[in-house]
């Protein structure tokens, strides 16, 4: 109804109120990041003077990484990191400490790897910066992957937000059918697992054998299907405006290799470390040691992105170690079909094992949980299973393996309508009856 | 043309899974998660619905007797039906929510609404109970159960955490001015009075919960109040009699710990009380100050848990003073 030259600008001022409405105080600080880069991007195209256009990018990454520091980490590095180390002063013997009390800015590590990602293609003169603020604000903070991804790149995103689209039903059906699904996985499988899932890891003490292995593998069907369902909610909700989000995940855990998985698992956010980090560290054309340094400094940092603590870079670190193990011991180039097993084995059981540490509070109880998996003992924890859930955490598995990313939306193509109907039938049936009901935020929100 | 079909499906889909969810699912749903309804086909065809929160029976296993108070007026009126919603931690909006629910032909005739006095105070307004309470009041509410299932699941409810309940419930004590001369000004300065003596005083940590419990001033903006405003809306509406019952509290042991300070408010908030709402057309029966300590069960918190001789004697006032007016 709105004429297409302003819809852009509802589109905006959908974005800060959706932002907003969370905390409006926060606003302030999309806003910092959105006109800091604006201007250093406009800077870097225009200046020919290297050392002045390295400041300007020194300057933006400062900005964007110093704010993220500050909110996400400071605590965490005055406390677990600097705390260690003591100081005198006045003659007195003192340790770091630091309690300040904020929340985190929900979705503050998106917008800003965003925003740094625009800044950096401008620096390398990969793209022409947006010369309307209000526009390059939209880039940034458009409302469906604003919180929690998929992180997405200025050259994929920014035509598509401002090109004449005209109503087209099959951007509805597409975006609603993926929408659908989302929730299903969302609020079906990962919220039913959730209180099953936290019973097991604030209880492992008390839990079996069979319930720690029970624990680790659902915590890893959790998070996916978790964080998934979000990226397909957002996908389909900017589908609908005709905006095509880049995919996040592609069967994960069908990988069969670590390295495959990164390829399979949280897309965006693998292809800006490769792109934006590994890359300019020399990628793999260095000499064998480099490599296994700038792999290893690319999977902790991308642990350390999920949140402030040892836990996340532990996480990365297993990942790092694994990667390079392969790649040395060339287990991952195998390619006989007598392998394959043995490869997905090992890779999951890594995976997985990664997984334990993400979700534990601190590397002392992961490192308890994986001894608990390595010796037979019995529990005391009565876990509340059903055969609904066993049944959702089933479904939600061989779909991902048969239709992944958009290709539910081909698949129910294929099919007449009322067999279409049905299964929006009971999608929408299981997602209002059977749905968790315990308040379980989406997890990467927290990131 | 495509859409308006789909729209066409959609509104015939919805009714249809609401009918199967409620053939098939929802009965054990809230057997599981939101019994209190399923009372309400309990004391639809009773004559007297007695409304309460764990005051009613004794909550303890081990005590001796667990005859509630509800059945022990029903035996001193044989000639009167009556049931109850037991409902622990609930409180007058809960009640009115499923007393909406009774349907209009049901027997019914009178209400009893207890009144605990802590019900009016920032401890238990922001008790952390109230978050699987109003989880469950959204099952309670008078629409399609698939709807109200799905509402649960979106956390369609105040879902305040614990944390933030208590930071609630920190700032109304420090904020709240008493108007008392003798005493510090709000809860928490009253409480840190160093008179009360020692922390680890077990004594001193009854008196601490004594105030924080019953240190207000009531007043019209009292949320409670509300909503034992709208409960009086709807037993006028359903032209139902209702009977607001002020419970014991433990005054022997308030004045005993903390004084006369303390046990002057719980009486004046009580006796506002009374006159309030027999202001706006209900019977009110204020045994505030019936029973000796000796009656209360817990003896570590401040409750309306009564053993078999308090029971006996509050359903005895009680039944009293019907008699009588």
């Amino acid at each position: 109804m709105l004429p297409h030259r302003y819809r852009w600008l509802l589109l905006l001022l959908a974005s800060y109120f959706f932002y907003g409405f969370w905390k409006v105080e926060y606003l302030s600080l999309i806003v910092f990041s959105t006109v800091v880069d604006f201007y250093v991007a406009r800077y870097l195209n225009q200046s020919d003077v290297q050392a002045r256009r390295r400041l300007a990018l020194s300057f933006s990454l400062f900005s964007n990484l110093g704010l993220l520091f500050f909110f996400k980490y400071s605590n965490w590095f005055m406390n677990d990191v600097l705390h260690p180390i003591s100081f005198i002063s006045d003659g007195n013997l003192h340790f770091w400490n630091s309690n300040w009390n904020f929340l985190l800015p929900v979705g503050i590590s998106f917008y800003t790897f965003q925003t740094i990602s625009y800044t950096i293609d401008v620096y390398y003169r990969r793209i022409t910066p947006e010369t309307n603020p209000f526009k390059f604000a939209l880039f940034v903070s458009f409302f469906p992957q604003l919180v929690a991804g998929p992180i997405e790149r200025f050259s994929h995103l920014n035509h598509q937000l401002f090109k004449r689209v005209d109503f087209d039903y099959a951007n509805i059906q597409n975006g609603a059918r993926l929408m659908l699904y989302g929730l299903f996985i969302k609020m079906c499988v990962a919220d039913n697992i959730a209180p099953i899932v936290d019973q097991i890891f604030d209880s492992q003490d008390e839990a079996s054998t069979q319930q720690l292995w029970a624990g680790m593998g659902l915590f890893g069907i959790q998070i996916y299907s978790d964080f998934h369902g979000y990226s397909l909610i957002a996908i389909g909700a900017a589908r609908m405006l005709g905006i095509k989000l880049m995919d996040n995940f592609n069967a994960p855990y069908a990988s069969l290799s670590i390295r495959e998985f990164w390829t399979r698992w949280h897309i965006s956010l693998s292809s800006w470390f490769r792109d934006y980090l590994f890359i300019p560290l020399g990628g793999s054309r260095v000499n064998w040691l480099r490599f296994g340094v700038n792999i290893l400094i690319v999977f902790i940092l991308s642990g350390l992105w999920h949140g402030a603590n040892w836990t996340f870079i532990m996480w990365g670190a297993i990942h790092g170690f694994y990667y390079l193990i392969e790649r040395w011991t060339g287990f991952s180039s195998m390619k006989s079909n007598a392998m394959k097993p043995i490869q997905w084995i090992t890779t999951m059981l890594v995976v997985f094992i990664a997984w334990v540490f993400f979700r534990s509070p601190d590397i002392a109880s992961g490192l308890d949980y994986i001894s608990g998996l390595l010796y037979f003992h019995k529990g005391s924890l009565l876990l509340d299973w059903n055969v609904l859930l066993i049944s959702f955490i089933g479904l939600f598995m061989l779909s991902d393996l048969a239709f992944s990313n958009g290709k539910i939306s081909d698949w129910l193509d294929s099919k007449s309508f009322v067999s279409r109907w049905i299964v929006y039938a009971l999608m929408i049936y299981s997602i209002m009856a059977f749905s968790g009901t315990v308040n379980h935020p989406f997890i990467y929100f927290q990131f | 043309m495509k859409i308006a079909t789909r729209i066409l499906v959609l509104a015939m889909l919805l009714p249809a899974l609401n009918w199967l969810y409620v053939h098939t699912s929802y009965k054990s749903y809230l057997f599981e998660e939101a019994d209190q309804l399923l009372q309400v086909e309990k004391v639809a065809n009773c004559d007297v619905v007695y409304t309460s929160a764990s005051s009613n029976f004794s909550p303890d296993p081990w005590h001796e007797s667990h005859k509630k108070i509800s059945e022990f007026i029903g035996e001193s009126n044989p000639e009167l039906l009556i049931e109850a919603f037991n409902i622990p931690a609930s409180h007058a909006r809960i009640h009115t929510i499923l007393l909406r629910r009774i349907p209009p032909s049901s027997s019914i005739r009178t209400v009893i609404a207890t009144v605990n006095l802590r019900s009016f105070g920032a401890d238990w307004q922001n008790s952390i109970l109230e978050t699987p309470l109003n989880k469950k009041n959204v099952m309670y509410a008078d629409r399609p159960p698939l709807l109200n299932r799905f509402l649960v699941s979106l956390n369609f409810y105040d879902n305040k955490s614990d944390l933030e309940r208590e930071n609630i419930k920190l700032d109304l004590w420090a904020q709240t001015t008493l108007p008392l001369e003798r005493v510090k000004s709000n809860v928490i300065d009253w409480c840190a009075e160093e008179k009360w003596g020692d922390w680890t005083n077990p004594k001193r940590q009854l008196a601490d919960q004594f105030i924080k419990q019953y240190a207000f001033v009531l007043d019209e903006s009292n949320a409670t109040v509300h909503e034992f405003d709208a409960m009086i809306e709807i037993c006028k509406e359903r032209n139902w009699k209702l009977i607001m019952h002020i419970l014991p509290e433990n005054i022997e042991k308030a004045d005993s710990l903390v004084g006369s300070d303390l046990t002057d408010l719980m009486v004046q908030n009580a006796t506002w009380l009374e006159r309030r709402f027999i202001g706006k057309g209900a019977t009110v029966i204020n045994n505030v100050d019936l029973l000796p300590s000796s009656c209360f069960t817990d003896k570590d918190f401040p409750t309306e848990h009564y053993n078999e001789v308090g029971r006996r004697s509050i359903a005895s006032s009680f039944s009293n003073k019907l008699k009588t007016d």
